[in-house]
């Protein structure tokens, strides 16, 4: 097996002007609490809050692009949303090896982003198959 | 752990991973009796089921069940 109990990976994601722009394009969702200032504002928030799927993406961008394989598929993903994210915030992600299922060449992540004043910004658990 | 408590363990797993309703297993139950028991459900059923009774199979074990009664007796082995 190419992965160890509690072993761990780290990246670091940043909600670019970008990637929002593009995010905001393959979802359609132009909630105006994503992309209106003064309603965001009015709502409560210091400025649009950011998309909390694009950190979905950040994780498919873990799983595909982060990891020792490319021989993997993503066979469940979960996120529970804990503070808001916003634009050109840094995230710290880490990952780290919660299971490992041999016998059906399986792995589970347990997984955070962490906000630049330490806050979680999301966390959750991502179940991968070893492609043979 | 009994038999009887095994299965009723399975089959809230059955229900929470394949997620197409009420699932009532007998020890003779196949993947074709269960809807939605299909290849990748397998899998997170094994995960499933190695997570709840803390105990790990092989893949030897694994293809060697014939219906949910060689599992339960697989789980009793552990």
């Amino acid at each position: 097996m190419e992965f160890q109990l509690n072993e761990m990976f780290k990246h670091q994601f940043t909600v670019t002007l970008d990637i929002y722009n593009h995010f905001q394009m393959c979802s359609n969702d132009r909630n105006p609490l994503h992309t209106d200032e003064e309603f965001a504002r009015a709502k409560g928030f210091p400025e649009k809050v950011m998309y909390g799927n694009i950190l979905n993406a950040f994780v498919s961008y873990f799983i595909g692009e982060c990891l020792p394989t490319k021989n993997v598929i993503i066979h469940s993903q979960e996120i529970a949303f804990k503070n808001h994210v916003f634009m050109n915030e840094k995230l710290d992600f880490e990952a780290h090896v919660s299971g490992v299922f041999e016998a059906v060449n399986a792995i589970e992540f347990k997984y955070k982003f962490i906000k630049p004043d330490g806050k979680i910004a999301a966390k959750g658990l991502i179940q991968i198959g070893l492609l043979k | 752990m009994k038999r009887a408590e095994i299965i009723s363990q399975l089959n809230e797993i059955f229900e929470d991973i394949i997620d197409e309703g009420s699932v009532s297993l007998s020890e003779t139950s196949t993947s074709n009796d269960v809807d939605g028991w299909d290849s990748l459900a397998h899998i997170q059923l094994i995960v499933a089921i190695e997570k709840t009774f803390n105990i790990k199979f092989s893949s030897d074990e694994i293809l060697s069940w014939n219906n949910v009664g060689e599992m339960i007796d697989c789980i009793l082995k552990k």
